[in-house]
Formats: structure tokens, sequence, C-alpha cells
């Protein structure tokens, strides 16, 4: 027999949030799609561009994150805050936009990744639209939790409307939703006509007749997130793109690169259950990234970007700074 | 308190001890060192370990009759057998082979670990000496080991220095690490001679011949399973593999991963010591033992290797080498573990230990960040196995 009590009251917050509000925050219809607001990127389209989650509410997610580790160091058990966020809920209050409204430094910044994400593929001649309101979250945490009913139920869900909105081909940017839709859905529904492609595959394939050069000299590290390079096996696309930027010189820690990297700590729901812990693997890999001498790290997932800035900080290395790899392409095209 | 807020606690307590992530990151940086320079020394082993992955996935499939095989094997040369279904059964037959007020010798073996066997023998009324430094410093703290290979790997030298000057009543000086090592030779080196019986484990185990590897670099486990007139190894049925050849590529495989390009001592053990010396008499009990017990122990691994995601942890060859890889155990050590560690010591935990709240603690500690995977030679994939124990333990079924 199982046993749902079993699982750290930090999960079964965002499960929850997944099944009931779709989204993993818990935030209202349309919240995550506000990035896009004047885009006019199409509803409707044979490929479509899959924000996620964790790009769409990274303030909300910093906010939330912070708010635990501080109350996980304090005297106050995680458990018991997970509790009073779920209370908050049942009350209709919104429990996240008020962090946000205290906390936040608002939405411009961490639609950024996004915002260059589209920039790009559009520089690039890719025609794709996004779904925006009706884009459903992966609900790949529910496989990572254990609740494998619900994420069977629920990719089924997602798949579905993929299907009913007559999309072919996804490209994703948050590097666990493309691996959940790429091969976890794919298993669970056993569906084999929809094409999964990781944005910097796509831009890896596009940009080989294109000048690039990065506003100044820079020396670049670069961080592989667990999902890129252990999950969907991208060690070179990454790679590729920054080696063809000029101006960029790409240097790598000594054993901890590619599927060797090591893992900021925030892997799989591991930060909500483990605050305390997930902020001091992120100083680890913060420390191994600073030790190449780089100035900028680069990566490419929302969960690694807040970790790796959070390292950074308590290293007090206020002079490195952390960058999404769309931005870096946006910046070296000058679009 | 739950037993989750308990473990949360030890494993916070670890993650803020600078003495323990001292002393690991030292352990990683030469374990990852060594291993580079082992492989590409004999780089044959990375094609050898497929081999190996396809040897163990055979034999865990029949386990049950490999035993079999091994037992009769064994007996033809002498040696007695055990089959024992459960843990408690096993401490049963060692009971009988013991008895009380004995004087025993013990190499370092997780499966005796996983049954404490050393706890209930002290309990019972032995003496009981590990032999492996590392685990002898474990004993003498009142210590649980924190590596599968290296007990004390969160020991620093300082520790052992004022154990040892506790033990011995002379000031022994940390720096000093010969004279620490010189210091266990000396207060072990008589209990070899002195014991009733040496106990040991196995890396693996022929079953065409009967024959058990037991891989070492300090010498303890030739003296402890060589002095003593009798000799009891408890052994997991994981270890078993169909032929010599086979048991060799394992073992090639376990000591090239666990950081060796060859260890010191492999000692390969088929029966009791015999001569047929004077007139071609075939005598037991020359200079070795006389006697040697073989049990093998189940406890649930053969129900487990019928679970198509968890099997995989049988195919473990105790190489240690994912542990050096896994970021919580960087910061946590064996406290990110219970019998075993890390995403294996997980699937232990639900199964065969059954701890089902130590277990589903374990299993929300993984990352999933699988660099385990790409270190083990086995490819055993750590978090799918986790993600599976939190089905099992939120689902069940």
């Amino acid at each position: 027999m199982g046993n749902k009590e079993l699982i750290p009251p930090g999960l079964a917050y965002l499960a929850d949030n997944i099944t009931s509000r779709h989204n993993l925050l818990g935030a209202g219809k349309g919240a995550g799609a506000r990035w896009a607001k004047g885009l006019n990127l199409p509803k409707e389209a044979e490929t479509i561009f899959f924000a996620g989650c964790g790009y769409q509410y990274a303030s909300e997610l910093e906010s939330l994150m912070s708010l635990i580790r501080r109350i996980d160091k304090s005297a106050v058990s995680t458990e018991m805050v997970m509790s009073v966020a779920s209370f908050q809920k049942k009350l209709g209050i919104d429990a996240t936009g008020i962090l946000r409204r205290v906390m936040s430094r608002g939405e411009e910044e961490d639609a950024q990744p996004l915002l260059s994400a589209v920039k790009v593929l559009n520089a690039l001649g890719i025609k794709f639209g996004y779904l925006a309101d009706d884009e459903p979250c992966c609900g790949g945490l529910l496989h990572y939790i254990g609740l494998q009913k619900e994420f069977a139920q629920h990719t089924r869900g997602v798949y579905d409307q993929l299907k009913s909105k007559k999309v072919k081909q996804v490209i994703g940017i948050v590097p666990s939703c493309t691996y959940t839709l790429r091969n976890l859905m794919t298993k669970s529904v056993n569906g084999q006509d929809l094409e999964v492609k990781h944005f910097c595959q796509v831009v890896a394939e596009n940009i080989s007749s294109r000048e690039l050069r990065f506003p100044k000299q820079v020396k670049v590290t670069y961080h592989d997130p667990c999902q890129l390079v252990r999950y969907l096996g991208l060690v070179e696309p990454p790679r590729q793109i920054l080696k063809a930027i000029k101006g960029i010189e790409l240097i790598e820690a000594d054993w901890t690169r590619g599927e060797w990297a090591t893992c900021c700590g925030g892997g799989g729901g591991f930060e909500a259950v483990f605050p305390e812990l997930s902020q001091i693997l992120a100083v680890n890999r913060a420390k191994e990234l600073v030790e190449t001498g780089a100035e900028v790290i680069v990566t490419h997932c929302p969960g690694c970007i807040m970790q790796l800035k959070t390292g950074l900080k308590e290293l007090k290395a206020n002079n490195v700074e952390v960058l999404d790899l769309a931005q870096v392409v946006t910046m070296a095209m000058g679009v | 308190m739950s037993v989750f807020s308990d473990y949360k606690n030890e494993l916070m307590d670890a993650a803020h001890n600078e003495r323990i992530r001292l002393a690991l990151s030292r352990a990683i940086k030469s374990y990852r060192a060594n291993t580079n320079d082992a492989l590409k020394k004999f780089p044959h082993t990375i094609k050898m370990a497929e081999e190996v992955r396809e040897i163990k996935s055979k034999a865990i499939a029949e386990m049950e009759k490999l035993a079999q095989q091994a037992c009769e094997s064994i007996e033809f040369n002498k040696g007695k057998t055990y089959i024992a279904k459960t843990a408690d059964e096993a401490l049963g037959i060692i009971d009988k082979l013991v008895g009380t007020g004995k004087l025993i010798v013990k190499g370092k073996s997780m499966t005796g670990e996983e049954i404490e066997v050393r706890e209930h023998l002290e309990h019972r009324g032995n003496e009981v000496f590990e032999t492996d430094l590392g685990e002898f410093i474990i004993q003498k703290l009142h210590s649980r080991p924190m590596h599968i290979l290296s007990p004390a790997i969160h020991v620093p030298k300082e520790d052992v220095a004022r154990l040892f000057s506790q033990i011995t009543g002379e000031k022994l000086p940390p720096d000093n690490i010969g004279q620490l090592v010189a210091t266990a030779r000396k207060l072990l080196r008589e209990k070899y001679f002195q014991a009733d019986i040496g106990m040991s484990g196995a890396n693996v185990v022929a079953a065409d011949t009967g024959t058990l590897f037991l891989i070492e670099n300090e010498g303890n486990i030739r003296l402890s399973t060589g002095a003593p007139p009798v000799h009891i190894a408890l052994i997991g049925m994981e270890k078993l593999v169909p032929t010599l050849t086979d048991a060799y590529k394992v073992a090639e495989v376990t000591w090239r991963y666990a950081n060796y390009t060859v260890p010191s001592y492999v000692s390969l053990v088929s029966g009791p010591s015999k001569t047929g010396d004077i007139e071609k008499v075939t005598t037991y009990g020359a200079h070795g033992p006389k006697e040697l017990h073989v049990i093998f122990l189940d406890g649930g691994r053969t129900e487990l290797a019928k679970h198509p995601i968890l099997r995989q942890v049988l195919f473990c060859l105790r190489c240690g080498g994912c542990l050096y890889e896994c970021p919580v155990y960087a910061v946590a050590a064996g406290y990110f573990g219970d019998k075993y560690f890390a995403s294996c010591g997980t699937v232990w935990a639900a199964t065969i230990s059954r701890k089902t709240e130590k277990a589903a603690a374990l299993a929300y500690t993984c990352l999933t960040c699988g660099r385990c995977k790409v270190r083990c030679p086995m490819q055993i994939d750590g978090p799918a196995m986790c993600i599976e124990v939190r089905r099992l333990l939120v689902e069940g079924g």
C-alpha cells in the first residue's frame, strides 16, 4: 500500500499546484503568458515555442525559494511553512503574488531569456507560435515525485491539448520540460507523431552562416544543466554556439564539464525539500565555475540560473554574471 | 521527532561539518585522478565493464541456481555451505558455528554490516576485531561506516591520532600517518593468531569452481582468513557469477573503478587448507583454516531481482565510484544512506531493510542529477531507481 503522506510537504505543495492549477506556482490562468504580450506570436502553428513554468514564473519561484530558505535556516520547520502556503491557497490568497510584491525584482528581468529566445528564433527565420495561456504545465515534476498515476493522466491531457492545437513540432527551452515532452510524455501516451527539440539544437543547426560577435571580449564558462546534458544528451550544441561567437573565450572546468558537470543543487524539486542543503550545493557549484576565471557563467535552465545566482551571492562574487544561453546569442546577433 | 526530521538534522549537521567536507573533497580529487590514470593505463577496462554488465544481468536472474551450484562446488572442495533465506537465518547459522566466548578477527564486509553481524556476535559474548584499518577506526569510535570501501572516509587524521592515543595511552602525533598505521598493526598483530575464527565476505564468487575472490590492499583479509583455524564467509547472493573467468572479469572491473590499477592482494579461496605431502594422504588444516564455512544470504535479493527497475541495484560491484560523483554525498557523506549509500542505499532501505520512512527520506534526497550513472561501470540508473522507490512508497504496488 502506498502512502502519500511520505511525500515531503514542499513537493506535495508543488504537485498540488500542477494538478489543480496546471502550473507549478498555482498562479491564475494567463499569469504565465504575460511576458509575451505585444510580441504578436500566433496562438496556432505547426511549430510552437514551449516556454515552461520555470522561465515564466522565474521570479515567483526565486522569491518563494528565498523565503523557504530563510525559514529553513531558522527554527521554524519547512514542513510548517508549506502547510501555511497550502492553507493560504485554500483561502484563495495568492501567496506567491504577495511574495512577488514584497521581494521580487519585477518581471522584466526574468522574462529576458524567453524574450531573447523569441528574438533569436525570429532572426533565424523559424516560423513558430506560442500557446500563451493555453500552454499546459508539462507535469514532469509529478513523475519525479513518484506520482506516476497523476503524471500519466496529466501528460495525456498535455498531449491531447497539443494535438487539438494541431501542433507537430515543439521547441522547448526549459531542459526538464523538453525532456518530459520528448521522452516521458511520448513514452507514456505511446505517441510518436510529435517532434520535440530543444532551443539550443535549433539554434546550433541554423546558426553556421551567421556573423556572431559578443559586444565585448569576455571569458565565459558554461554550466551544463543536468537535464540538458545527461537526460537530453546535448553536450555539443551549446558549446558549438558559444565557440562560434567572436569575443567569447570559452574556458571550462577541468573535470566538472559536459556529462561530468556538477548539479547546481536544484534538481527534481530538491530545493523545496532541502532548501538549505540546496543552497550549499549551489555555492559549491558556483565555486567550481568561478575557479575557471570566467567573468560570465552561461547556462540554459531557469533552475540553474536561480541556483547559480544564489551561489555567487553567497560567495560574494559580484564580478561574475550569470546569463542564459539565449541571452548570449541575442547579444551576439545584435537583435 | 519524525524519522524525516531526524534524518534531515543529521544530514545538515554533516553538511555544516567542515572536517567532513575537507576529508571528502580530498578523497574525491584523488579518486578521480587515480581512476583516470588506472583507466588510461588499462583502457580495455571500459569494454570489459560492458561485458561484466551482461554477466551480472544474467547471473542476477538465476541467483538461486548459481547458489546451488556454488554450494555443490564448495562442498566438493570439502567446505561447508549454507543458504540463508533471511538475515535472521544467517545469524542463526553463524551462532551455531561460533558459539560464545570466542575471539574473532573480521575483514570488512558490507553484507556483514547489513545484518549487523559484529554487534550480534559481541552481544552473544564474543570479542570481535575489525581488521580493516578504516573499519577498526569506526569500531573504536562507535561510529558507522560512511563509504562502502573507505568506511572512515569522514574521519580526519587528527581524530585518528586522538583515538589511538586514548587506546594505547601513548601520545601520537596526527601528522605521522605512518605511525598511526603502525599502531593499528601492532594492536591487531597477535589477534590474528589468537583468534578462534576469521570472518570475511567476498567480492565475487565463481559458481563452477566455488571460488571466493577477496580483493584488498592492507593484507588484513589474508591474515584473517589464513591464520585462524576456522574461516566463515558471509556473502550476498548477488555476488555469484557462473564461471571463474566471469569472476575474474568482475574482480578486475571492480578494482579498476575502485581507483586501483591493481590491488596489492586478491585471495582466491575455494576450500579449507589441505596437504597431501605425507604419503599422499589428504589432510585438512595444514597452515590455513581446517574449516571453511560459506553462507550465501538471500535476505530479499531473489525477490528484488524480479523488479524490472530496482533489480539493477544487484549489479553493483561496490566500487564506490558513484559516491564520489554525488553532490549530496560530497557534503553529507554516508549520512545520505542507511546500510548502503545514495541511490543504491535508497533501494536497499526500501526493499531489503523495509524501512519505509527512512527510504522515503533517502529517495527524496536524490537530486536525480544522474552523474552517478555516468560513473557507474554497470550503468546503474540511480535517479530512475530513486524515482521508482518514490512511486512504490507513495502509490504502492
